[in-house]
C-alpha cells in the first residue's frame, strides 16, 4: 500500500532484461557462429572508424578530448539520474498526518485548521494490541495511498492462533478507534508470521 | 468494499518488485558510472582508469578476435541469464502466499504460514497427536494435511478433515482451499 511504482517497476525489468539478453545472444553468436562475427566486423568497423576520425577532429582544446566524450557522459550521467530515482521511488509514500480539515464562519464560527497527526491513530491502536497476550508483535504505519492517509497495521500472532479470531478482534478495536478519532481511514490488517513467532511456544491456555 | 480496500488488497497480494529494481538499478548505474568515469577523463585529456572508451570500442568491433573464444561465450552467457531473470521478474504474475480474510471494516490479508499453523493446531486436537505429528502446507487452492500417527493408535481421517474444514469454513479464506488429508502409513513411537 505504499507508493511503489508497481508498473515501472516490471515496464523497466521487461525493458532492462530485452536489453540485456539482446546483448548476451549476440556476444555468444559473435562468439560462436562464424557468419554473425563477419557480419559483426563488417558492420562495427566502419561505425568506430567514423567516431575515430569524428573524435579526431573534434578535440575542444589541443591536449584534451572531443567534446564527443563530453557527450557521452552527459547521456551517461542521465542514466545514472534516472536510475537513482527508480530507487528513491521503491517503499515511498509514508505519511504523518491523518486527517486535516478547515474550520469555516459556518460551522462553529472558528476559522482555522485542525491536523490530525497519524501518531494518535497508530499508538491507540498499538497500545490496544500490544495487551494481547496472542500477539507478538505489533506495528502500525500510515501511508498516503491515492490522496487518502491509511493505516497499515502488522500483526505477528503466535502459532496456532486462528487468523479470522484474531480480523475479527482487530476489527472491532479498528471500529473503537473510528470512534474516538472521528475519522475513517482505510485499515489494512496483514497478519503474518516472523522468527520470533516461529520459535516461541503455542500458547495453550487463554 | 470500498474502492481502495479493494486495490489496498490487490497490491498487498502480489509482489511489488521493488527488491530486484533496486539491484538492477544499481546494476546499470553502477556501468554508466564507469562509463562516465572513462568519458569524462578522456574528455579532460588524463590518462585513462581502465580503458579509453575509444579503444574499447575498437576491440569491441574487432570482436571475436584479440581474446579467448570461450571468454565471449561465458560473459555473454552471464549477461542473457540476468536478462532472462529481469524479464522473468517483469512477466510473471509474483503472487504472494496470501490470503484474503472478508470483514467489512478491515482489509485482511493473512499469510498462508499463519493459515497452516492454525490449521495444524485444530488437526492436532482433532486427532490426539503431538505438534511433530502433523505437518500442513497451504497453497493458494489447496491445504494439504499429512498427519503422522502415534503406532498402535488409530486415526479417524473423516473426523480431522471434517474439523480442519470446520475451521477453513470459519476462516471464510479467499480463495477458498480444498483440504487433503494423508495419514502416513508408519506410525511413531515414543512421542
Amino acid at each position: 500500500m505504499n507508493s511503489t511504482p508497481r508498473g515501472a517497476n516490471r515496464f523497466l525489468l521487461a525493458l532492462l532484461g530485452l536489453v540485456f539478453m539482446a546483448v548476451g545472444a549476440g556476444l555468444v553468436a559473435v562468439a560462436a557462429i562464424p557468419a554473425a562475427a563477419r557480419w559483426w566486423q563488417d558492420f562495427a568497423g566502419p561505425l568506430v572508424g567514423d567516431l575515430s576520425d569524428f573524435t579526431a577532429r573534434t578535440h575542444l582544446t589541443p591536449d584534451t578530448g572531443s567534446w564527443a566524450w563530453l557527450v557521452v557522459a552527459v547521456a551517461l550521467l542521465l542514466v545514472v539520474i534516472v536510475m537513482v530515482t527508480w530507487i528513491a521511488n521503491q517503499g515511498k509514500g509514508r505519511t504523518d498526518v491523518l486527517f486535516t480539515t478547515s474550520g469555516s464562519q459556518d460551522d462553529d464560527g472558528a476559522a482555522g485548521r485542525v491536523v490530525l497527526s497519524s501518531a494518535v491513530a497508530e499508538q491507540a491502536l498499538k497500545r490496544a494490541l500490544l495487551e494481547r497476550s496472542d500477539l507478538l508483535s505489533v506495528s502500525v504505519t500510515s501511508y498516503d495511498f491515492r490522496g487518502q492517509s491509511c493505516l497499515r497495521v502488522r500483526v505477528l500472532p503466535r502459532q496456532g492462533v486462528a487468523p479470522h479470531l484474531v480480523a475479527a478482534e482487530v476489527g472491532a478495536t479498528v471500529e473503537a478507534m473510528d470512534a474516538l478519532v472521528g475519522v475513517q481511514a482505510p485499515v489494512l490488517l496483514s497478519i503474518g508470521s516472523g522468527a520470533r513467532s516461529r520459535f516461541t511456544k503455542a500458547e495453550r491456555v487463554r | 468494499m470500498s474502492d481502495v480496500t479493494r486495490v489496498i488488497l490487490k497490491r498487498e497480494s502480489r509482489s511489488s518488485r521493488a527488491v530486484i529494481s533496486v539491484v538492477a538499478a544499481i546494476l546499470v548505474a553502477l556501468l554508466a558510472l564507469y562509463g562516465l568515469l572513462e568519458a569524462m577523463l578522456r574528455v579532460l585529456g588524463q590518462p585513462p582508469w581502465l580503458i579509453d572508451p575509444l579503444t574499447a570500442a575498437q576491440r569491441l568491433a574487432q570482436l571475436p578476435e584479440g581474446i579467448l573464444p570461450a571468454m565471449p561465450v561465458a560473459i555473454g552467457l552471464l549477461i542473457f541469464i540476468v536478462g532472462l531473470v529481469f524479464l522473468a521478474n517483469a512477466v510473471i504474475p509474483g503472487r504472494r502466499a496470501r490470503h484474503v480474510i472478508p470483514d467489512p471494516r478491515v482489509a485482511v490479508v493473512v499469510d498462508d504460514v499463519v493459515v497452516a499453523s492454525a490449521l495444524a493446531k485444530r488437526a492436532r486436537l482433532a486427532a490426539g497427536v503431538t505438534r511433530e505429528q502433523v505437518v500442513v502446507v497451504v497453497s493458494a487452492k489447496s491445504v494439504q494435511v499429512n498427519v503422522r500417527p502415534t503406532s498402535g493408535i488409530l486415526l479417524d481421517e473423516a473426523l480431522i478433515q471434517a474439523a480442519v474444514e470446520d475451521e477453513l469454513t470459519a476462516m471464510a479464506l479467499q480463495p477458498a482451499p480444498a483440504v487433503k488429508v494423508h495419514l502416513a502409513n508408519s506410525g511413531v513411537i515414543g512421542v
